[in-house]
């Protein structure tokens, strides 16, 4: 009927996790090759992971690193080599030439086009669907109707993110080592384990950074639209919780699933007031729409 | 200013058209001026390329592709385009003409630039800080022509053209003209300003314990002269001066300035361009006076808008404001 989605980078996280909520886990950190453990840069782990995943009942995507540079490429293309061998239910791509090569290295799973993608129209829809892509997750400046839009008329599945954080900035380069004393080269210290914040002195405008992306500093919240979704008969869901904490994925998976099978089954929403709360008490800058009411990315729209 | 520039000694000048280039409409050209700098150009023997690099709303490629035929019809012959499906869209409808893609297609490696070549790319603008072996691996294993900014970031800080959407997050408005052309305040890829949020000042560290205070995210770019003869030798066929942002005057130096540099180093196999240093840095200081102007502006207008923004609704923090 729909699927809820959220993503996991490691095995430590998997293996720590609840997320019983979910029908299907995006499997490593884009952003960062880096990062520890994580499955976007080690192609050892990739096997377990996917049988665990599978274990749970969910699916498993393999994202594929966001930011390569040619010298990362010998790097991503192990780890394609790898998941080809592996029951994944597909890959998420966000660099353009990684569809390239999947398709020249014979991939015949389905690929869902990542945020970084950069995908704004239906014609750059079609074009990423002739190499294989099935899913996109259309540009966060892209209006609700413009993602149905492109929806309709590619045709092609969208991925929606429903709540969490909204990836503003991908770089090659870690914010945080080099704002930190790390010095070009040296190893990673993970730092970033620790939540990192851009905060400007005149305004209440705030970032979080996670060393090669910053995310918005307010929780994308679309509790009080789930209706309106589901009335567009949109069905893929998704929770952003890079940099989230165990408790952060189980609650905010659990909300979204209640909501969704009420609203799949023709129930009314209701109250949801006491939930809009329990999801503010876990987003430290407060809530926001993103840009799916045509708005800047930050505002927070109610239901009317 | 194309005026100025093609008198300078620039081979080809780039030019935005109101609504479609990664720009807010002050640095862009009305259809007469495109004409008349077409006619212009062609009377020097020079080229005039257009620029229609936003990421376009999918309803609104009709007119996308119209405009792309009227300037085609007029006699440009080059397109810079962002939009991966556009571009594969006007090169079926022209395939004769250039396709430029733009910094905005976040290009990081090679893989990249065979997949925009084969979707009809036929030069690529690459991002800052792409190294001299990376730029020569992407000449040899593609092709396809190169261009590169005379400008670099080599320090830190975030640079990721094509991937960023901090100034939009911040203040951001949409509205549809009398033509049905959508509009993008707020969003450099949709058409509108960047507004430099990342130019303000930030602080930053873990929690509540700021180990950085007042700093910019994003590093000022600086030009560049020593490192030039070995992007030439590495394949680079193109160099960009930005002149959008800037005075005309200033422009129209820096272009002077480099077909001096240009015509030097193709002199010799070991140009010595010790001669050059001083006056770049009398430029370094001009292009950073004019670059704070602007971004001090830019800022201005984000937070004009913030505040009408916040004005309308209490805060984001508060999830009970109705609009």
């Amino acid at each position: 009927m729909f699927e809820l989605s959220t993503n996991v980078a490691s095995p430590q996280q998997l293996r720590r996790g609840d997320f019983s909520a979910y029908d299907a886990l995006y499997l490593g950190e884009f952003s960062c090759l880096s990062y520890p453990n994580n499955f976007c840069a080690h192609p050892e782990f990739l096997a377990d992971a996917a049988e665990q995943v599978h274990a749970l009942g969910k699916k498993a995507y393999l994202r594929l690193f966001a930011v390569p540079s040619n010298h990362d490429l010998p790097t991503v293309r192990k780890v394609i080599e790898a998941a080809l061998a592996l029951p994944f239910d597909g890959f998420e791509v966000h660099n353009l030439g990684l569809l390239q090569m999947l398709k020249e290295m014979g991939n015949t799973k389905p690929i869902h086009l990542g945020v970084f993608g950069n995908l704004y129209t239906d014609a750059t829809a079609r074009v990423v669907k002739d190499y294989g892509v099935t899913r996109v997750y259309p540009n966060p400046e892209l209006s609700l109707d413009e993602a149905i839009y492109i929806r309709d008329n590619t045709p092609i599945d969208v991925l929606i993110p429903v709540h969490g954080k909204i990836p503003l900035v991908v770089a090659e380069t870690c914010f945080i080592h080099e704002n930190s004393g790390g010095l070009p080269g040296e190893d990673c210290k993970f730092k970033c384990a620790q939540e990192h914040w851009l905060t400007r002195a005149s305004g209440d405008w705030s970032l979080k950074d996670t060393g090669c992306m910053t995310l918005s500093g307010a929780d994308l919240c679309m509790l009080e639209h789930v209706e309106k979704l589901t009335a567009a008969k949109l069905n893929a869901f998704y929770v952003q919780s890079h940099g989230e904490s165990p408790e952060y994925i189980a609650t905010v998976g659990r909300i979204y699933r209640d909501a969704f099978t009420k609203a799949f089954a023709g129930e009314t929403e209701g109250d949801v007031q006491p939930l809009l709360q329990e999801l503010s008490g876990l987003a430290k800058m407060g809530l926001c729409n993103g840009y799916y009411f045509g708005d800047a990315g930050r505002r927070y729209v109610g239901r009317t | 200013m194309c005026r100025l520039v093609l008198d300078e000694g620039a081979d080809a000048v780039y030019v935005g058209v109101v609504g479609w280039s990664r720009r807010g409409a002050e640095h862009e050209l009305s259809d007469d001026e495109i004409r008349h700098v077409i006619d212009d150009a062609q009377a020097r023997g020079r080229e005039v390329r257009v620029v229609v690099n936003t990421l376009p709303s999918s309803t609104e490629i009709p007119m996308f592709l119209d405009r792309i035929q009227q300037y085609a019809g007029w006699g440009a012959r080059g397109f810079m385009i962002s939009d991966v499906g556009c571009m594969r869209l006007v090169k079926t409808l022209l395939p004769d003409v250039a396709v430029h893609t733009s910094v905005g297609c976040g290009v990081t490696n090679f893989e990249d630039v065979r997949f925009l070549r084969d979707n009809g790319a036929t030069h690529v603008v690459l991002p800052y800080r792409m190294t001299v072996e990376e730029i020569a691996e992407i000449k040899q294993k593609t092709g396809v022509g190169i261009e590169v900014f005379l400008f670099k970031t080599p320090s830190g800080g975030k640079i990721c053209p094509g991937k960023c959407m901090m100034s939009s997050y911040f203040s951001y408005r949409r509205w549809l003209d009398e033509t049905g052309k959508d509009h993008f305040y707020g969003s450099a890829s949709r058409g509108g300003d960047c507004l430099r949020v990342c130019q303000s000042e930030w602080d930053f560290g873990p929690d509540d314990a700021f180990i950085r205070h007042g700093m910019t995210i994003k590093t000022n770019p600086a030009l560049w002269l020593d490192e030039l003869p070995a992007y030439l030798a590495a394949g680079v066929d193109c160099l960009k001066v930005p002149g959008r942002d800037r005075s005309d005057l200033l422009v129209r130096d820096i272009v002077r300035f480099y077909r001096r540099v240009l015509d030097r180093i193709q002199e010799s196999d070991n140009p010595d361009l010790s001669g050059f240093r001083e006056p770049l840095l009398v430029f370094h200081q001009r292009w950073k006076v004019e670059r704070g102007i602007r971004d001090n502006r830019l800022i201005g207008e984000a937070e004009r808008e913030a505040r009408r923004v916040e004005r309308e609704q209490v805060s984001a923090k508060n999830f009970e404001v109705v609009i």
